[in-house]
C-alpha cells in the first residue's frame, strides 16, 4: 500500500431483536461514541462512508436520514449498499488516495425492521428463482450445508460443536446477541428446524445493531493514538451467480484472502495470525471459512472444532466474540468483526480476550451462500 | 503520494420508456461492454468494478449479485455504491478512488435504471417514501395532514421542485418562460445525441409552453421522463490511460457534499431549519472543494463545458449557479442569449441531460460520461465547437441537496 492507514477509535451497539431505537438513534449514539473513543472531534472527520441497504432499512435512499447523525452533515460522504468491510474498504481508498486523512465508517440494520430472509427472496434471479418460490438464504445454505456435509463427512453433531463454540463464546461479549452461556450440542441439535440441516442455533439470529470505527493515515493516526490498528492487507471478490457456482466451496472468500495475504507478506496464515474474526451466517459456513481462509486443508475444517483448536484457548481462536452466531445485524456484522479483531490487539476485550495478539483477521461477506467476500489483515504496534 | 487516474473509455445504451428488448442483465452489460470496447480493454485487464441502482425501483434487492456474470464481474471485487438520485456520480466518483489508491489500476463504473420493470414508475412509488417518511416528524410539530400530503406528497421529486423553482424565480427574477427555453434546448441538443430519449428537433420554447400545467410552475413538457437505460465508464491509472488512449479524461476533482438540514420536511422543520430548497449549499460546497483540488481558480473562465444535473429545467439555472458558473441570479439571462447553447460561451448539458433521458441511477455518472466524451473529442454531433479543457459533471439527489461534483480535464493537472 502506497500510505500506511489505521484504525484508531470503534464503538458498536448492544446487539438485541428489537432495540427500541429509532434508526436515527441507534447510529448517532454509535458514530458519537465511536468518535468519543477515538478522542476526536466530528470536526477532524474529513469524510463519511456507511453500509445500508434500502430493502433491509426498509425505505428509499435511507442514507440521506442518516447524514447527520453520522456527522456527515457537510462531510464528504457516500454509502455503498452491502456489508461494512466494503464501506471499510472504501474508505481505506479513499484515505491512500490522499485525498482525505480521516474517515468515520458506519453500517447498520435493524432486522427487526424488515426481515432480512425475506429480503434474500429480492436478490434472487427475479426471472425464474424467484418466481419459483421456493428458494432464499436458508434453504441455498441448508443445500449448501448438505452438499458440503456429504463430500467431507461432516455431521450435524460437527454443526452444532461449531455453534457451541460461538454461543457461549457470545456470553462474554456485552453486545452479543444471544445469551447462552450454557448451551450445549444436544440443545443445538434439538432445537427448531427450519431448512434441513439449518436449525435456529446454527444459524444467525436477526438482530438490530450498529457499528462504526473511525480509520487515519499514519500521520494522523499516530497523532490520535498510542495504539493505532495498521490495515495490512486487504483483499474482496465476488462468486458468480446461486446457479452458476458450485456453493459447495467458498471461491471468492479464497480470493479474496489470497489477496490480504499477499499484501499483508502473510504466508502460513494458521501460524502467523493470533486470531481470526469471521462472519459465519450459518454453523456449516464455519467449517468452510476455515478452509477458504487456508487454516486447514480442504474437507479439514471439522477437525479444527473436534480438537478445540479454534476455542478461545486453542492454538488458533477464530470468533472469540461469538461471530454472526453472537449477533447479526446484516450490513454490520462484517464491521462489528473488524471491531472485535481491533479489540483484541489493542487488548481492550475484557473477558473474551485471546492473549498476546499482535496480528488478527477479520472477514465480512454479503448475499446468499456467501457469494461476496472482504477480508482484513490487521496488525498492532510490533506486527 | 495519489496516482492519477483517467476515463479511458465511455458505453451507454440506448434510451427508452420501454427497453423491452433486453433483460436488466442484458442492458447493463450493452453498456458495460460498449464501454469496455470503446476504451480497447479485455475483461481480463478489468480489476474491480463499481456498480448502482436505485435499489428497489427494478424490484431488485443487490441485483449485481445475480447480474454480475453478464458484466463479467466474477472472481473480482464489486463494489456496490447506492446514494439515491446521485447514485451514478457516486459511482463515478467511486471508480476514482480504486485507481487513485493504487490498490486497482483499471475500473469498470457501471449504473443503471430499468424503470418499465416496475409496475408503477419507481420515481413515484420509490420517490414518495422519501417524503412519506418524515410525516411522523412533520406530524410531531402540528403540520396537518391536509398541509403535508400538499407539500412532500405531491408528486415524489417534482413535488420538490416546484417548490424549489418558485424559490429561484422569486429569488432570481427568472420567469417560467425561461424554463421553456432550458425545456426546448435540453430536447433539440438530445436530437444530437444518439442515446438519448426524448429527442425533438427544432424544438421552440413555445412548443414547451403549449403543453398543460402539471404542478405550477411545470408543465408536462418541463419534467423529465423516466427511461430505461445503462452507462459506463473505464478508468485507468495514468501509464495505462496513456498507452490507451490519444486523449483520456482525467479526474481533476470530486467531492460529494449534502445539506439534509435543508429539507422541507427536515426534523428541523420547527424553525432552525434552512428552507430554502434552491440554497444548495453542499452543491457549492462540493465545487469549491472540487476545483480547489482540480486547481481551477476562475470556474467562470476555466470550465469550458458543464454536465447539470436538471430533471427540471429550473436546476440546470440554479445549479449552473451553484456551480460557480454565472453569478448567482445571472443564469437565465445568459439563458437569453444563447450563451449555454452547444455553441455557446458556456454550453450547459450539449447531451440534452436528465431533463432528456432519466434513467434514474445512471444519470449523475452519465453527466461524467458525457463531459468525458467532450474532452476526449468523441460526442460527435453533440461536441461542442471548441476545444474543451476542463468540464465539469454535477449530479443531485438526497432529500433535496445530495450532490457530487467531478471535474475532468484533458491533463491530469498535477
Amino acid at each position: 500500500m502506497i500510505r500506511r492507514v489505521a484504525i484508531v477509535g470503534y464503538a458498536q451497539s448492544h446487539h438485541q431483536h428489537n432495540m427500541q431505537k429509532t434508526r436515527e438513534d441507534m447510529v448517532f449514539e454509535v458514530c458519537k461514541e465511536a468518535l468519543h473513543h477515538a478522542g476526536i472531534l466530528r470536526e477532524d472527520l474529513d469524510t463519511v462512508i456507511t453500509a445500508s441497504t434500502d430493502f433491509l432499512d426498509g425505505r428509499t435512499i435511507s442514507n440521506v436520514f442518516l447524514s447527520m447523525a453520522v456527522g456527515a452533515y457537510l462531510k464528504d460522504e457516500s454509502k455503498v449498499e452491502e456489508d461494512g468491510t466494503s464501506a471499510l474498504y472504501y474508505a481505506l481508498m479513499r484515505i491512500l488516495a490522499g485525498t482525505h486523512d480521516v474517515a468515520l465508517v458506519e453500517a447498520h440494520t435493524q432486522g427487526s425492521t424488515f426481515n432480512p430472509h425475506q429480503v434474500s427472496c429480492y436478490t434472487l434471479d427475479p426471472l425464474f428463482d424467484r418466481q419459483i418460490g421456493v428458494l432464499n438464504d436458508i434453504a441455498a445454505a441448508a443445500l449448501q450445508a448438505r452438499i458440503y456435509m456429504n463430500r467431507y463427512s461432516v455431521s450435524e453433531e460437527h454443526l452444532a460443536m461449531a455453534a457451541v463454540k460461538n454461543i457461549t463464546n457470545a456470553a462474554e461479549n456485552p453486545c452479543a446477541h444471544r445469551k447462552m452461556p450454557d448451551v450445549s450440542v444436544e440443545e443445538v441439535m434439538n432445537s427448531k428446524v427450519f431448512y434441513d440441516p439449518i436449525r435456529e442455533l446454527t444459524m444467525s439470529p436477526i438482530s438490530d445493531g450498529a457499528c462504526a470505527l473511525i480509520l487515519a493515515s499514519e500521520e494522523r493516526a499516530r497523532e490520535i493514538t498510542d495504539k493505532p490498528v495498521w490495515i495490512e492487507g486487504v483483499g474482496s471478490c465476488q462468486d458468480a451467480y446461486l446457479r452458476d457456482r458450485d456453493i459447495s466451496s467458498l471461491d471468492s472468500l479464497k480470493s479474496a484472502a489470497s489477496t490480504a495475504y499477499k499484501m499483508a507478506g502473510v504466508k502460513e496464515p494458521s501460524s502467523e495470525l493470533d486470531v481470526a474474526e469471521i462472519s459465519e451466517k450459518f454453523a456449516h459456513e464455519e467449517l468452510m471459512i476455515y478452509e477458504a481462509l487456508g487454516l486447514c486443508q480442504e474437507g479439514q475444517g471439522k477437525n479444527l472444532i473436534e480438537r478445540g483448536t479454534t476455542s478461545r484457548d486453542g492454538e488458533m481462536p477464530v470468533n472469540p466474540s461469538g461471530g454472526a452466531l453472537g449477533a447479526d445485524p446484516v450490513c454490520a456484522t462484517g464491521l462489528i468483526r473488524v471491531v472485535e479483531a481491533s479489540k483484541q490487539i489493542r487488548g481492550e476485550a475484557g473477558g473474551y480476550q485471546v492473549p498476546g495478539v499482535h496480528r488478527a483477521l477479520a472477514h465480512g461477506q454479503f448475499g446468499i451462500c456467501a457469494q461476496k467476500n472482504t477480508v482484513f489483515i490487521l496488525g498492532g504496534n510490533g506486527s | 503520494m495519489s496516482r492519477n487516474a483517467a476515463i479511458i473509455g465511455c458505453g451507454q445504451t440506448k434510451h427508452s420508456s420501454k427497453r423491452r428488448d433486453v433483460n436488466l442483465a442484458e442492458m447493463v452489460s450493452e453498456a458495460v461492454y460498449n464501454a469496455l470496447e470503446d476504451a480497447q480493454v479485455s475483461l481480463r485487464e478489468v480489476d474491480a468494478f463499481v456498480v448502482g441502482n436505485m435499489q428497489g425501483f427494478g424490484g431488485i434487492a443487490q441485483p449485481e449479485q445475480w447480474l454480475g456474470d453478464w458484466i463479467g464481474a466474477v472472481g473480482k471485487p464489486v463494489i456496490r455504491i447506492a446514494t439515491g438520485g446521485t447514485t451514478g456520480g457516486s459511482v463515478g466518483q467511486g471508480a476514482y478512488y480504486p485507481v487513485a489508491s493504487g490498490l486497482h489500476d483499471i475500473v469498470v463504473a457501471v449504473a443503471w435504471e430499468k424503470h418499465s420493470d416496475s409496475k408503477e414508475a419507481g420515481a413515484t412509488t420509490g420517490l414518495l417514501h422519501v417524503g412519506l417518511g418524515n410525516f411522523f416528524h412533520a406530524a410531531s410539530y402540528g403540520l396537518s395532514l391536509k398541509n403535508l400530503v400538499a407539500t412532500s406528497a405531491v408528486g415524489a421529486a417534482a413535488g420538490v421542485a416546484v417548490y424549489q423553482a418558485v424559490f429561484y424565480m422569486h429569488r432570481s427574477g427568472c420567469s417560467a418562460e425561461h424554463f421553456d427555453m432550458v425545456a426546448a434546448k435540453a430536447r433539440r441538443n438530445a436530437a444530437k445525441n444518439k442515446y438519448a430519449h426524448l429527442q425533438w428537433p427544432g424544438c421552440t420554447p413555445e412548443d414547451i409552453a403549449r403543453t398543460e400545467i402539471i404542478a405550477y410552475p411545470f408543465r408536462y413538457g418541463h419534467i423529465c421522463p423516466a427511461s430505461d437505460g445503462a452507462s459506463a465508464i473505464v478508468v485507468a491509472e495514468e501509464s495505462l490511460a496513456r498507452k490507451k488512449t490519444r486523449q483520456p479524461a482525467w479526474f481533476k476533482g470530486l467531492a460529494a457534499f449534502s445539506d439534509e438540514e435543508n429539507q422541507l420536511q427536515s426534523e428541523n422543520f420547527g424553525g432552525v431549519g434552512v428552507l430554502d430548497p434552491c440554497e444548495q449549499k453542499g452543491c457549492w460546497i462540493s465545487a469549491t472543494k472540487a476545483y480547489k483540488m482540480a486547481g481551477i481558480k476562475d470556474p467562470k473562465k476555466e470550465i469550458d463545458v458543464a454536465e447539470v444535473y436538471q430533471p427540471f429545467p429550473s436546476q440546470e439555472l440554479i445549479f449552473a449557479e451553484r456551480l460557480g458558473l454565472f453569478d448567482e441570479g445571472t443564469a437565465w439571462m445568459a439563458l437569453e442569449k444563447g450563451e449555454t447553447d452547444i455553441d455557446g460561451r458556456m454550453p450547459l448539458d450539449p447531451s440534452g441531460g436528465v431533463n432528456a433521458t432519466n434513467a434514474i441511477g445512471s444519470t449523475a455518472l452519465q453527466r461524467i460520461l458525457e463531459c468525458a466524451l467532450q474532452i476526449m473529442g468523441k460526442a460527435e454531433e453533440h461536441q461542442v465547437p471548441k476545444k474543451v479543457r476542463n468540464a465539469v459533471a454535477h449530479g443531485w439527489g438526497g432529500v433535496t441537496s445530495y450532490n457530487t461534483v467531478t471535474v475532468l480535464g484533458d491533463s491530469p493537472g498535477r
